[in-house]
């Protein structure tokens, strides 16, 4: 159960993980975090030291540091063996800890920004993986690779990039409003949650309000000689304004879905990638009966239609319930007597509307059974 | 004894029985396969009741239903197996013959393992650890090609066996099973999960079932009709919550980036030694093919928390498939972690908000971080790493992952920097707690058709489906009949000088409420014989009302009393008071002990007979509301259950009150005083569990501290009185001759049901035909008949 002790190196760490030798920049340990590498100061002298990083090497040194070589423009590092000419504007501050993780963030940037296909765009999740892989790979060498690989992979993002332009551009733009858009729902949510804690707040204020108002109403009440008369009557105002609360609380958090813009551009490379289509045109809102009128075309209906046999129920209790409409009755009445007129089988079957001779049949019969219960009923 | 409720024949081991229709209730639980919420007395034979009904359930009925049984601590499994053994002997008796039947407790692997240097490791984990590098099927492998590794020899000999049958029929305790598998050195911790397929009762603690972690790889292969009981179970909606939250500090990420580099440096060394084994794992992860001998591997490395069915039949995404891409990806996430935690502000968000802001700054995306922790155990097992415990930081980071994003509601990211709002070092802890206890609990619920939940202080009944979102058959709280009046609950709202008394943070200093609650102390040491236990509302406050005491004398007082013991958080500094405690009352020292609503004591400690003949609940238990875990959890339950701030609080207080008093009372022939000491208690009465607030007198509700103690003397005056178990007969216990003359009175009135049944249903059909006449069309005719009378159907009858 021996444990290997921790390398205390581990900027090199990510570089030793293919084995070759690497070119890439030496990087310090973090372990400097409270001393300057360049000019040895500590931070129990300056309080606020702050530390900054260039990108071109990731050197990090103080701030103080950094304004007095680059403030007369363009030097180099002042690391022993880093060549590198850095520039002021090129100086900010780490987001890491650890320089190897945000150097390879920006990488990272880089790549992304360049391979921004989004699941969707694939046929089949297995293509969506490879392609992931390949990204993976490619981003590893540029963080890790050898001279050579990392040569290679920046000629592939390279042509990557100039071959997929429009549909980069086009992901990109989608990305940014997918962000956009869960952004703002989290913020409407935030402030919806704010919103309701507020509510539940006053709700409870004046809850207790109300108590307190209620018992001084009823005291008055006891006062005057007719007890328990306010009591009953205040909690049921007071049960019903919860519930009334809570109806109120129920917030709606809109959700666009984002209708991305088709392009038609792309010599395909990787396999899976799915043909683009034209964008389909814009829907109105969904109809589910597809445009169906259902407003009588043959007849009028007026409300109050009467009949003797139905004129009798019209005070029986049984029939005058909630959810009964003698309306209801006499629409279906009206409806079982005009169904079917105006149809003429052989012009239907001329024009050849989507219906064979069977399913005429069987729909005919359908209705006759339909029909029958009716009457049976 | 031996009684039929409805067809099913119930062989009870005692000859006497607690009245009441808990059995009852149960069948009915369990024919209509629901949950049932149950509340009924702790000490009044809860346990076996349970245990007789449900055997006698399965033995009767031809599909067998399993019993899974779970409870909270060792020594209750342990119980409840002794109780069960009892039941089984009983069983056999009776019939004439011993039945098919097995029975068994399962607990961690250090309370069973036998290994000569395992077993003797303290922590759990460690042992858990070293067992897996004894046991895992990897090292075996290499025993086989003949390499030097160390394996388990009791481990090694069930692979002997039959493997349905590793141990005989039978009902095993946990030292049954010790003891059996030191005679045929085997291993009773592996002999116990391998046979929890082939019992017919399993006892085990909850966490086999509720933490997703573990209950994905030992309850797993439980059938569908499974009967699950959840005893002692007022606790359970936090044990669901803990079982899914964690805390990430700097030190378990500083850990988790060694783990990191460890992992790094195998996948190196095993790409020059071993390459083919990480080709193979790769190409399983790029088909999609979930190790097919996982299933079968009853040890895999670590556990993964639940995931959504869907997702575990997706293949793991393309960015992470190879090792080394994963170590990156996993080593990009601790840095992000470490990162977030030098803020110096308290921070609180939610899993989707903390997700797009790691997106941003790591390309991290949802997706794959969700399948981080299989993903690292799959490379664990190709990797096959034996000292896992190295890896456990690590581990805990990758689950961390995988629920944030997992779960986008119910959860809540909390970041505080420091410990106290005074602490100037900074000691940040990244909270990721769950809020909602349905989560864990709901693969429990889908999966099993029977829930039982039951426990002695369960109330408010209706509170537990709330928050736990199920449905339930049966909601009973069952009160408590008594020969005498064996314990007697007051509520103690004044001090002797008529002051109200109350622990709300406006008075709990002054140094006239602490003076009262001194001289109650006092007053009830003195009448009180043997132990006495008090409990405070928190540790923080015990401290500085023990001092204050001090320097009013109150202690001193005391002293002349009782031996004076205090709770701390320590366990073993509180198990030595427990010990002198006990020791103190049982030689009529008599002693005091001073502990906390919350701690250990509340929870598992019965204070029966002389141990405890008063309990004093000094305050009401609320919680400590200024924690933000609490709040955010109060802010969920309100916004998705609809359950106010103040109710729950109110309950939660209500609910550790409540246990505290039933510690003292374990039992028919036990008694005790019961003193609840604020003024709030007084409004607070409905909450109490029936069978206490049933005995609690209208008139004994709102006391000063003189009428409470002469209260107390008549009582003890009369528990005094000779009491024989000849007494309780017929009232608080039933023998065979009560339950019959019980179930005649209640076929009687089934009887008369029944009878008033059919005359109503004699006149269904004719209020039916009278309708269909009337409406022309039957369908429409649907109204509700029983609210018609004989009268106006007349009227209809001749309206045709
Ligand atoms: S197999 Fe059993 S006896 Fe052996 S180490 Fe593991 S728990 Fe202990
Ligand atoms: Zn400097
Ligand atoms: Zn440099």
């Amino acid at each position: 159960m021996s444990r290997k002790a921790p390398p205390g190196a581990r900027g090199a760490g990510a570089s030793t993980s293919n084995g070759t030798t690497s070119s890439a920049p030496a990087l310090p340990t973090i372990s400097t975090e409270d001393m300057c590498p360049v000019c040895k100061t500590i931070r129990y002298l300056n309080k606020d030291m702050e530390f900054l990083i260039n990108p071109e090497c990731y050197h990090s040194m103080c701030s103080n540091c950094v304004n007095r070589l680059f403030n007369d423009g363009p030097n180099q590092c002042p690391y022993a063996g880093c060549n590198r000419t850095l520039r002021r504007k090129g100086f900010r501050s780490a987001f890491f800890g650890d320089l190897a993780v945000e150097r390879e963030v920006d990488i990272r940037r880089r790549v992304a920004a360049v391979f921004n296909q989004a699941e969707d765009d694939f046929e089949t999740l297995r293509d969506y993986n490879n392609y992931l892989q390949m990204v993976e790979d490619l981003t590893f060498d540029l963080v890790s690779g050898g001279e050579a690989q990392r040569r290679t992979a920046e000629a592939t993002l390279g042509r990557w990039e100039a071959e997929h332009k429009a549909e980069i551009e086009r992901n990109r733009k989608a990305g940014r409003e997918a962000d956009e858009q869960s952004r703002r729902r989290l913020a409407a949510e935030r402030d919806a949650a704010r919103q309701r804690r507020v509510e539940a707040l006053q709700e409870a204020e004046e809850e207790k309000r109300e108590r307190v108002r209620n018992r001084e109403a009823e005291l008055d009440n006891l006062a005057l000689g007719d007890a328990g008369a306010g009591a009953g009557g205040a909690q049921r105002v007071q049960l019903k304004r919860r519930g009334q609360a809570a109806a109120n609380r129920a917030v709606e958090a809109a959700v666009h879905t984002a209708v991305a813009a088709a392009a038609d551009v792309g010599r395909l490379s990787i396999r899976g990638l799915k043909e683009k289509k034209k964008a389909p045109a814009p829907e109105g809102p969904y109809d589910p009966f597809a445009g169906l009128d259902f407003v009588p075309g043959r007849y009028k209906l007026h409300t109050g239609l009467g009949h003797p046999g139905i004129d009798k129920y019209k005070d029986d209790p049984a029939h005058i319930t909630g959810g009964y409409s003698f309306d209801e009755y006499t629409a279906r009445a009206m409806f079982e007597a005009f169904a079917g007129l105006g149809v003429f089988i052989e012009d239907e079957m001329e024009a050849g509307i989507g219906l064979s001779a069977g399913e005429v049949a069987t729909m005919s019969a359908g209705i006759a059974a339909v029909g029958d219960r009716m009457e049976l009923d | 004894m031996e009684f039929n409720i409805d067809d099913l024949p119930v062989l009870f081991p005692y000859p006497r029985i607690y009245p009441g229709s808990y059995m009852v209730d149960l069948k009915k639980t369990l024919d209509a396969t629901g949950n049932a919420v149950l509340e009924m007395p702790s000490g009044t034979g809860k346990t076996i009741t349970l245990l007789a009904l449900i055997v006698a359930y399965q033995q009767y009925y031809p599909s067998h239903r399993k019993l899974i049984y779970c409870s909270r601590t060792m020594s209750e499994i342990e119980k409840a197996l002794v109780e069960l053994k009892a039941l089984m002997k009983f069983r056999a008796d009776r019939l004439g013959y011993e039945e098919e039947f097995r029975g068994l407790g399962l607990t961690s692997r250090k309370n069973l393992c036998l290994h000569p240097s395992v077993k003797r490791e303290k922590s759990g984990n460690v042992v858990d650890a070293r067992c897996r590098s004894l046991t895992a099927g990897f090292v075996k492998e290499k025993k086989e090609k003949g390499e030097d590794v160390e394996v388990c020899v009791y481990h090694d000999n069930l692979d002997l066996l039959e493997p349905h049958n590793l141990i005989p029929n039978g009902i095993w305790t946990l030292d049954g099973l010790l003891r059996y598998g030191e005679q045929h050195k085997q291993c009773p911790y592996f002999t116990a999960r391998r046979m929890m397929q082939y019992c017919n009762v399993i006892i085990y603690s909850y966490h086999y079932l509720l933490d997703p972690k573990i209950a994905e790889r030992v309850s797993k292969d439980l059938s569908q009709d499974c009967i699950i009981v959840f005893d002692e179970a007022h606790n359970i909606d936090n044990v669901c919550i803990e079982s899914l939250s964690t805390d990430i500090t700097e030190d378990s990420l500083r850990k988790a980036t060694r783990g990191a580099q460890n992992l790094e440096n195998k996948i190196n060394e095993m790409r020059e030694s071993d390459q083919q084994k990480l080709q193979d794992e790769y190409e399983k992860l790029v088909e999609g093919l979930r190790g097919a001998d996982e299933g079968r591997q009853e040890d895999s490395f670590m556990a993964n928390p639940t995931l959504p069915d869907d997702l575990l039949k997706e293949a793991v995404p393309g960015n992470i498939r190879k090792a080394e891409h994963f170590v990156t990806f996993l080593r990009r996430f601790i840095e992000y972690l470490k990162t977030r935690m030098k803020v110096r502000q308290v921070i609180s968000e939610t899993p989707p908000s903390f997700l797009a802001h790691l997106k941003e700054y790591t390309f991290i995306e949802k997706k794959p971080l969700r399948f981080c922790a299989e993903r690292l155990t799959s490379l664990v097992r190709t990797l096959e790493l034996t000292n896992i415990e190295d890896y456990q930081p690590l581990q805990e980071v990758a689950t961390f992952a995988t629920l944030v994003a997992t779960y986008e509601k119910g959860f809540l990211l909390i970041l505080e920097p420091y410990e106290s709002d005074t602490a100037e070092v900074p000691n940040p802890v990244l909270h990721f707690t769950c809020l909602d206890a349905a989560i864990a609990i709901k693969p429990v619920f889908d999966r099993f058709s029977s829930v039982i939940i039951t426990s002695g202080t369960i109330s408010p009944l209706e509170m537990y489906p709330k928050m736990l979102d199920f449905q339930t058959v049966v909601q009973e709280s069952y009160a408590i009949t008594l020969a005498r009046r064996s314990f007697l609950p007051i509520v103690v709202t004044r001090g002797s000088d008529q002051a109200p008394i109350s622990t709300s943070f406006q008075v709990r200093n002054e140094p006239s409420v602490v003076r009262n609650y001194g001289s109650l102390l006092t007053e009830f040491a003195k009448i009180t014989p043997d132990g006495m236990v008090v409990f405070f509302p928190s540790y923080l406050y015990m401290e500085s009302i023990i001092s204050m005491w001090q320097g009013m004398g109150i202690l001193d007082e005391v002293w002349k009393y009782k031996l004076i013991l205090v709770e701390t958080p320590d366990a073993q500094e509180t198990s030595l008071a427990l010990e002198t405690y006990r020791t103190a009352c049982c030689n009529g020292r008599g002693a005091v002990l001073l502990c906390v609503a919350r701690g250990k004591v509340s929870e598992g400690i019965d204070f029966d007979h002389q141990y405890g003949r008063t309990v004093l609940c000094i305050g009401v238990p609320f919680q400590y509301t200024e924690s933000r875990i609490l709040k955010a959890r109060l802010e969920f339950l309100r916004e998705t259950y609809r359950i106010r701030e103040n109710d729950f609080l109110s309950f939660d207080a209500m609910r550790h009150a409540a246990q505290c008093l039933g510690r003292v009372l374990r039992g028919k022939d036990d008694y005790g005083l019961m003193v609840l000491a604020d003024r709030r208690f007084q409004k607070k009465r409905a909450q109490l569990p029936r069978w206490i607030n049933q005995a609690l007198l209208d008139t004994d509700v709102n006391l000063s501290t003189d009428m409470a103690v002469s209260s107390a003397r008549r009582f003890l005056k009369t528990m005094a009185q000779p009491f024989l178990a000849k007494d309780q007969e017929g009232i608080s216990t039933w023998s065979m001759e009560d339950l019959r003359h019980h179930q005649e009175k209640m076929d009687d009135e089934r009887i008369k049901e029944l009878q008033a049944q059919r005359e109503r249903e004699l006149n269904q059909p004719v209020v039916a035909r009278a309708a269909n006449a009337a409406g022309g069309d039957g369908r429409e005719s649907d109204y509700e008949m029983d609210d018609f009378d004989e009268a106006e159907l007349m009227a209809l009858d001749t309206n045709i």
